[in-house]
């Protein structure tokens, strides 16, 4: 027979099921630490490759004002800019990263956790019908 | 006003009756103008130009998740400049890599955002963008705003200059990257628009999330009313080229776009707010409660009425009765039934982050 609460609580799984499930059951398959660190250092990959292209498009769009008058004790400063903004730039994005994967990584195990209380529910619904 | 009220319940529930095809048609809507304009402005590659490629992109996209329109339309940009000269296609490559690795990467279901900023470019309007998000959305969406800024002044910069950067040799190709990429770096236009967009978004968001009156219409208009400002000293201090017809045109657009969404969002009374003083251990408590306006939409009822009733049958009505009483009761579980499962999936939650 059909049971309204059962229709329920089952679109609610199948919603679930079809968006963030996968996501999540990988995410939470992790220790919070070794996910924040995971992802941590990704990002932190994936930065330096981001700001190797930002400093690539700023030289090549400023390549004759550079060019222009390069001393070494230029070359030196420039370089020193390049890498502080670099080490700047990584750092804040690590900050941000870690507490952001931090913050996904409880989000998708509490999203879980639910989940599989809606899984019990469902199996003791089912029980108490067949009674 | 309240026949605006109850046309906007009447809208929400066909939203909320036909909201699968209403998104897949406004996802379809956003396709046609997002690849329309990439191929009618830098078409150059006629393969991927024709009408076809923009109605077939736009009506898969329509079915896929937004950010996959977001991908097509990077991977049409780009197909674009390699037809067009390859060290165009590098820079572009570099400039998009670097929003992806800053931004999309932690928020890929906002992507499609980036999107809006150079339709809104397109279309004359773009104080409609920090307006709008600024209204419903968070000082983040700063972020594909000013992407979108940056992308719709690159396409713009090839369109305008496209015999100019067609490649030659290798020293060529060269020079040409060197001068698209200073060109697409150091636009003042660009740099200008996306100050304007930046400090217009924040300071809407800034008025709308105060608890004065009317913070919604305070803050489209001090959004607004920025932009142009900012546009005009631009303007004059950076000696750019932007008309004042068009910034003005823009400003008084974006406001009414967010008379607009305040009125699909945000209605409220005013002359009803309550203001209440209590306190508890710890503190004083300051509070002002305003309250929604709610119009209910009328329920169209038809009645029918027979023209002769045959003599032998007086228990008619009766019997009638009980039956619009079952189908009171059903409708009722139905109604109970789709609100709660609107709920649950959060459906109602038109402004979900």
């Amino acid at each position: 027979m059909l049971d309204k609460n059962r229709i329920r609580l089952m679109t609610k799984m199948a919603k679930y099921e079809k968006s963030q499930a996968a996501e999540d059951l990988k995410i939470s398959s992790y220790y919070k630490k070794d996910y924040a660190s995971l992802n941590t250092l990704i990002t932190a990959i994936w930065v330096t490759v981001g700001y190797a292209l930002l400093a690539g498009l700023i030289i090549i769009s400023n390549i004759d004002a550079l060019m222009k008058n390069l001393t070494i004790a230029k070359f030196i400063i420039v370089v020193s800019i390049a890498v502080g903004i670099y080490i700047v730039l990584l750092v804040v994005y690590c900050v941000y990263a870690g507490s952001f994967y931090k913050s996904k990584h409880n989000r998708a195990k509490q999203r879980v956790k639910r989940y599989y209380r809606s899984l019990s529910r469902l199996g003791k619904m089912y029980v108490k019908e067949k009674k | 006003m309240s026949t605006l009220l109850v046309w906007k319940e009447q809208l929400q529930k066909i939203y909320a009756r036909f909201s699968i095809y209403i998104v897949k048609a406004l996802q379809f809507i956003l396709g046609l103008c997002v690849f329309g304009l990439i191929n009618s402005n830098i078409g150059f590659m006629k393969a991927a130009s024709s009408i076809l490629c923009t109605l077939g992109l736009s009506a898969v996209c329509a079915f896929l998740p937004p950010i996959v329109m977001a991908v097509a339309a990077t991977i049409l940009i780009l197909l674009h400049f390699y037809a067009l000269s390859a060290p165009i296609a590098l820079v572009s490559l570099a400039i998009f890599l670097i929003m992806y690795i800053f931004y999309f990467r932690f928020t890929p279901r906002k992507a499609w955002l980036i999107l809006l900023t150079p339709v809104a470019f397109a279309f004359k309007v773009p104080f409609v963008i920090p307006v709008a998000f600024g209204l419903l959305g968070t000082p983040v969406y700063v972020v594909p705003a000013a992407f979108g800024t940056i992308v719709y002044y690159v396409l713009h910069y090839v369109k305008s200059s496209a015999s100019a950067l067609k490649g030659g040799g290798t020293s060529g190709m060269a020079e040409s990257l060197m001068a698209f990429a200073k060109q697409s770096l150091t636009n003042r236009e660009m740099w200008i628009m996306v100050l304007a967009v930046t400090v217009s978004l924040l300071l809407v968001y800034a008025v709308r999330t105060r608890s004065v009156n009317h913070a919604w219409k305070i803050g489209s208009a001090a959004g607004s009313i920025a932009a142009i400002v900012i546009g005009a000293v631009g303007n004059v201090t950076l000696n750019v080229h932007l008309s004042y017809g068009a910034l003005v045109f823009g400003g008084l657009f974006a406001f009414a776009a967010g008379l607009v969404l305040e009125f699909l969002f945000f209605s409220v009374n005013y002359s009803s707010t309550e203001r209440m003083r209590f306190e508890d251990d710890e503190y004083y408590y300051y509070v002002k409660a305003v309250p929604k306006i709610v119009v209910s939409a009328p329920e169209v009822s038809v009645k029918h009425i027979n023209a002769s009733q045959p003599k032998g049958a007086p228990a008619m009505p009766k019997a009638r009765g009980r039956e619009e009483n079952v189908d009171h009761a059903e409708a009722a579980d139905d109604i109970l039934l789709t609100r709660s499962l609107t709920k649950e999936l959060g459906l109602g939650k038109l402004d979900d982050k």
